[in-house]
C-alpha cells in the first residue's frame, strides 16, 4: 500500500523533474509521452489504492523531510474514502486532459515548460488531496497556486496575461496566510501537525477557538476557490491557455479550498458560526456569479463565473453540514466543467482563437461531434434532469432547506434563485454561440480566413467526460428513485458526514419535481430570449435593460472597486517608496555621500600653495592645538 | 606697591607698546627702530629683575649688533614699503589675530590656573662676577658650543652673501 | 615686594603673541625675522624671571645661549633673504611657491 500511495503521489512529480531537467533533449513525442504517463500511471495507482483499501482509513508516511526538536513535517498521506475519491477524480480528469493538452499545444514551442508545469500542478493538488502533515499540504496548497500562477501566466510575453497570472497568485496569497496562521495556530494547540490526529481531538476544543480556526480555514478556502470577497482572479486566469483552464478552475484547484473545509470536517463542524458564515458565502457568491454570467461575451469567461457559482454550491453544501453532497456536486461539476472547458476549447481553436459568442454560431453543422459534446455538457451544468448536475444541486438545496437553523432558509432562497439563473446563462451560452444562425449573417472572419478542423484526439477525450456528466448521477441516486446511494455509502466512515438526509422522502420527492420543473422552464424561456432570430434582430443582443447588463458585465464593479480602492493606492506608495526613499533616498545618499570624498579632498587641495605664509599659519594652528592640549591635560581644571 | 613694582609696570607698558608699533609699521625701518626700544625696554627688565650683566648684553649684542645689522640689510635690498588697501590687510592679519587670541587666552588661563605662580618675587641681583663663575663653572661646554656655532654662522653668512662673476675661476661656474 | 611671577610670564606671553603675529601675518621677509626675533627675546624674558623666581642662575645662562643662537640665526638669516633678493629681485613671501603640490 505504501508503494502505491508513493507512486500514486509521486509519478507526476517526477515526471516533471525528467521534464525540467532533459525535456529539451528529448523528441517532442518523448516528452509528451513522459508527462502523460506520469499522470495516466498516477490514476492507476489510484484505482489499486481505491480497491485495495476498501473503505478503511489509514495514514501512511511516505518521505521523511526535516524535524526540529518537537516539531517535524513528515511527507505522511491520510488515505481516507473522501481522499481516495478525490484523488481519483483528479488523476482521471488530469490525464484526459494531459492527452487533450497534446494535441491542444500541437503549434506551440514551449511545451516542455507546459508539461512540466502541469505535472507539477498534478503533483501538487495530489498532495492536497492526499496530505496528512499540515505542512505537507501547505506544500501542496502552494504548489498549486504557483503552478496556476505559472501556466495563467504561460504566455508571458503578453502583458495582460502575465498581469492575470500576477493577480491570480496575489489573491490567493492572500487566502494562504491565513492558512498559515492557522497552522501556527494548530501546532501550538496540538502540539502536531497531522491532520488525521487533530480531526479526532477536535472535540476538545472551546467554541471561541474553534470558530476562530474555522474562520481562518474559511478564508483560505475563499482565495482558492474564488469565492467572494476574493472572486475577482478567476475569470482574468481564463488568459491561460483553456486546458488549464479546464484542469486548473473547473476541476481541481478552486475545489482544493472546498475539499480543505471537508476535510476539516471535524473540526468545523463544532462551531455554527462558521458552518453558517460558509453557507453564506457560498449562497451570496453563487447568487453574484450567476448574476454576472448572465451578460458576458466571452465564452470562457462565462464558464468562468459558472464555475464560481457551481463551487459556492459546494461551499453551501459543507456549511449545511452535508459534506457528501458537496462531495457528490464536486465530482459531478469536475466531470462536465472539463468538459465543457475542454469544448470550448475546441471552438475557440476551430475559429481561431474567437472568444466571443456573439461571433459565433451555426457550429452545428460545421463541428458536430463537439456541438453534441457540449449539449451534454450543458445540459449537466443546467441541472435538467435526469442528467448529472441535478442530483447532485438537488441534494445540496434539500440539505439547506432542511436545516433547523431560520437563517438557512434565506440562503435556501438564494440558492434557489440561482439554480434558476444557471440554466438560464447555460443555455444563453449554448443557445447563442452555437445554434445555427442565418447564413447572411455569419460572421465574415471565420469565412475569410477558413476554418481549422478540430484534431481527433482533442474530441476523444471529450467522450469520457460526456458520458461521465450524464450518467453523474448514478452515483449517489437517492433511494426514493430506488438508487443505491453508493457514495453516500461510501464516504460513510468520514467524520461528520450524513448519509441520508433527514428529509422525509415525500419531502424529497416534491423538491425534486418542482427543481427539475422549473429547471425546464428557464430552458425554454432561455431560449425565448436568446434564439439566433431574435438577437441578430434586436440591437442590444440581450434580454435586459443596459444599465443592468453593464452592472453584471463587470461583476458587479467588484473588480474595479478593488483596482481602485486597493491595487491603485498599493502602486502609488510602491513608486513612491520606489523613486523617492529607494533611488531618491538610498541610492542618491549613497552617492552623494561618495561625492563627498572628493569635494572632501578638493577642499583639502586648497591647503597646499606652496607659499610660505600658508604654511607658516599652519605651525601657528598646530601650536594652538598642542597648547590645548597641554591646557586640557595638565591641569586639574 | 613699591617703587620697583611701579617701575615694572610702566617698563612692561612701554615694551608692550613699542613692541605692537613694531609689528604694525609698514616701512620695515620703522619697525627696527621701534623695536629698537622694546629691546632698550627688555634689558632695563632684565636690569630689574636682577640680570644686570644680561640687560648689558641684551643692549651691545641685541639692540645694537643684531638690529643694526637688520638695518643695513634693509637699506641695502632698499624694500619699499607695502601698500596694502584695508580690506587686504584685514584678510591677513584675520586668522592670525583669532588662532593667536586662541592660544594667548589658553596660556594666559594656564599661567594664571597654576596655584605656584602669584608667589611675588623676591629681588635679588647676580653681578657678572657671580654670573661668570657661575656660567664658565657649570655651563662651559654649551659655551664652548654657542661659540662654535657662531663660527659656523660667520661661515655660513659669507659664503651665502659673496658675489658671482670676479675671479675667472668663478664665471664658469653655475649659480648655486 | 616685586610684582608677581604670574605678572611677568603674562608679559612674556604677551610678547610671544606679539611676535607669532608679526611672523606669520607679514609678507615680508625680513618682518617674518624680525618677528621671530621678538619671540626669542619673550622666552629670555621668561627664563630671567624665572630665575628669579627660584633663585637659581641657570635661566640666566640660558638666555646668554638665546642670545648666541638668535645672533647667528639673524646672520644666516639675513644672508639669505639677500641672496633671495638678488636672485628674485623680491622678498614677499608669497612669491616663493615653487613647492605648491
Amino acid at each position: 500500500m505504501k508503494t502505491v500511495l508513493f507512486l500514486l503521489v509521486f509519478l507526476p512529480f517526477l515526471g516533471a523533474l525528467s521534464l525540467a531537467v532533459i525535456g529539451r533533449h528529448l523528441p517532442r513525442r518523448v516528452g509528451e509521452m513522459i508527462a502523460c504517463l506520469a499522470v495516466l500511471g498516477s490514476f492507476v495507482m489510484a484505482i489499486i489504492a481505491f480497491v485495495s483499501a476498501g473503505q478503511k482509513s489509514q495514514t501512511v508516511t511516505l518521505l521523511p523531510w526535516f524535524g526540529v526538536g518537537d516539531f517535524s513535517a513528515v511527507m505522511s498521506v491520510y488515505y481516507d474514502p473522501l481522499a481516495a475519491v478525490m484523488a481519483l477524480m483528479v488523476t482521471f480528469v488530469s490525464s484526459l486532459i494531459h492527452l487533450y493538452s497534446v494535441s491542444f499545444m500541437r503549434e506551440d514551442e514551449d511545451y516542455v515548460r507546459f508539461f512540466c508545469y502541469m505535472n507539477l500542478f498534478v503533483f501538487a493538488m495530489l498532495v492536497v488531496a492526499l496530505s496528512d502533515n499540515l505542512l505537507f499540504l501547505y506544500l501542496g496548497w502552494e504548489g498549486v497556486g504557483f503552478c496556476s500562477y505559472a501556466l495563467i501566466g504561460f504566455w508571458y510575453s503578453d502583458e495582460v496575461k502575465a498581469t492575470a497570472g500576477r493577480k491570480a497568485f496575489v489573491l490567493t496569497r492572500i487566502g494562504d496566510v491565513a492558512f498559515g496562521i492557522a497552522i501556527a495556530f494548530f501546532f501550538l494547540i496540538y502540539n502536531t501537525l497531522s491532520l488525521s490526529s487533530i480531526n479526532e481531538q477536535a472535540a476538545s476544543l472551546s467554541a471561541g477557538m474553534a470558530t476562530a480556526l474555522g474562520m481562518l480555514l474559511l478564508w483560505a478556502a475563499v482565495g482558492k476557490s474564488a469565492q467572494l470577497p476574493l472572486a475577482v482572479w478567476l475569470p482574468d486566469a481564463m488568459a491561460g491557455p483553456t486546458p488549464v483552464s479546464a484542469l486548473i478552475h473547473a476541476a481541481t484547484m478552486v475545489t482544493a479550498g472546498v475539499y480543505l473545509l471537508m476535510r476539516f470536517f471535524p473540526l468545523i463542524s463544532l462551531s455554527s458560526t462558521t458552518l453558517l458564515t460558509i453557507a453564506t458565502v457560498g449562497a451570496v457568491t453563487a447568487f453574484f456569479a450567476a448574476c454576472s454570467a448572465l451578460s458576458q461575451k466571452d465564452i470562457k469567461r462565462i464558464l468562468a463565473y459558472s464555475t464560481i457559482s457551481q463551487v459556492s454550491y459546494m461551499f453551501l453544501g459543507v456549511g449545511a453540514g452535508d459534506l457528501i453532497g458537496g462531495m457528490f456536486h464536486l465530482l459531478s461539476h469536475a466531470f462536465f466543467k472539463a468538459l465543457l472547458f475542454l469544448a470550448a476549447g475546441c471552438v475557440i481553436q476551430a475559429l481561431n482563437e474567437e472568444h466571443d459568442i456573439f461571433r459565433m454560431g451555426s457550429l452545428r453543422s460545421r463541428f458536430p461531434v463537439v456541438f453534441w459534446l457540449f449539449l451534454a455538457g450543458a445540459l449537466a451544468l443546467g441541472a435538467i434532469p435526469p442528467f448529472g448536475g441535478f442530483f447532485s444541486k438537488d441534494r445540496i438545496l434539500l440539505a439547506t432547506f432542511i436545516h433547523p437553523d431560520p437563517a438557512y432558509k434565506i440562503l435556501w432562497v438564494l440558492a434557489a434563485v440561482t439554480a434558476l439563473l444557471t440554466p438560464l446563462y447555460t443555455f444563453r451560452l449554448f443557445f447563442i454561440g452555437f445554434l445555427e444562425r442565418p447564413s447572411a449573417t455569419r460572421e465574415s472572419s471565420q469565412d475569410k480566413q477558413g476554418l481549422r478542423p478540430v484534431p481527433k484526439l482533442m474530441v476523444w477525450t471529450l467522450w469520457p467526460l460526456a458520458i461521465l456528466s450524464l450518467i453523474a448521477g448514478l452515483l449517489n441516486l437517492s433511494s426514493i428513485l430506488s438508487g443505491n446511494e453508493w457514495l453516500a455509502r461510501y464516504l460513510s466512515p468520514v467524520p461528520g458526514t450524513v448519509p441520508s438526509l433527514a428529509a422525509s422522502p415525500a419531502l424529497e420527492g416534491r423538491m425534486e419535481m418542482g427543481t427539475g420543473l422549473l429547471s425546464i422552464v428557464m430552458l425554454a424561456l432561455s431560449y425565448y430570449l436568446y434564439r439566433p432570430q431574435k438577437f441578430l434582430v434586436t440591437p442590444t443582443p440581450g434580454a435586459l435593460p443596459q444599465n443592468l447588463e453593464q452592472l453584471l458585465f463587470f461583476g458587479f464593479y467588484l473588480d474595479r472597486f478593488y483596482q481602485i480602492a486597493v491595487v491603485r493606492p498599493y502602486q502609488k506608495i510602491a513608486r513612491f517608496l520606489w523613486v523617492r526613499v529607494d533611488e531618491g533616498g538610498l541610492n542618491e545618499g549613497f552617492d552623494r555621500t561618495g561625492k563627498l570624498f572628493p569635494v572632501f579632498s578638493i577642499g583639502l587641495q586648497l591647503w597646499t600653495t606652496g607659499r610660505l605664509s600658508t604654511y607658516l599659519k599652519m605651525l601657528l594652528l598646530g601650536f594652538t592645538v598642542i597648547l590645548c592640549a597641554l591646557a586640557l591635560g595638565w591641569y586639574p581644571w | 606697591m613699591t617703587f620697583y613694582t611701579g617701575i615694572f609696570y610702566v617698563l612692561a607698558f612701554i615694551t608692550a607698546i613699542a613692541t605692537f608699533m613694531a609689528i604694525t609699521r609698514r616701512h620695515a625701518l620703522h619697525a627696527i627702530v621701534y623695536l629698537i626700544i622694546s629691546f632698550f625696554g627688555t634689558a632695563l627688565l632684565f636690569y630689574l629683575l636682577g640680570a644686570p650683566f644680561l640687560a648689558l648684553l641684551e643692549v651691545i649684542i641685541y639692540a645694537g649688533a643684531i638690529m643694526v645689522l637688520f638695518l643695513f640689510i634693509i637699506m641695502m635690498i632698499q624694500i619699499r614699503p607695502s601698500v596694502q588697501t584695508w580690506a587686504a590687510a584685514l584678510k591677513q592679519w584675520l586668522p592670525v589675530i583669532l588662532l593667536g587670541g586662541i592660544a594667548f587666552s589658553l596660556a594666559v588661563a594656564m599661567v594664571f590656573a597654576d596655584p605656584a605662580t602669584p608667589i611675588p618675587l623676591k629681588p635679588a641681583v647676580a653681578g657678572p662676577r657671580e654670573f661668570g663663575h657661575f656660567l664658565f663653572e657649570q655651563y662651559w661646554f654649551p659655551v664652548e658650543i654657542a661659540s662654535f656655532l657662531l663660527l659656523i654662522a660667520l661661515v655660513g653668512a659669507l659664503y651665502l652673501g659673496r658675489r658671482e662673476g670676479k675671479s675667472p675661476a668663478n664665471q664658469t661656474e653655475k649659480a648655486p | 615686594m616685586m610684582v608677581p611671577f604670574s605678572h611677568v610670564l603674562l608679559l612674556a606671553v604677551i610678547l610671544f603673541a606679539l611676535g607669532a603675529a608679526c611672523a606669520i601675518a607679514r609678507r615680508n621677509l625680513i618682518m617674518i625675522l624680525i618677528g621671530v626675533e621678538i619671540m626669542l627675546n619673550a622666552a629670555g624674558l621668561a627664563f630671567v624671571g624665572a630665575s628669579l623666581r627660584w633663585q637659581h642662575l641657570d635661566g640666566q645662562a640660558f638666555v646668554i645661549f638665546i642670545l648666541a643662537v638668535a645672533a647667528s640665526e639673524v646672520a644666516v638669516g639675513l644672508a639669505l633673504i639677500v641672496y633671495l633678493q638678488r636672485r628674485t629681485g623680491s622678498v614677499d613671501a608669497n612669491r616663493y611657491n615653487l613647492l605648491k603640490g
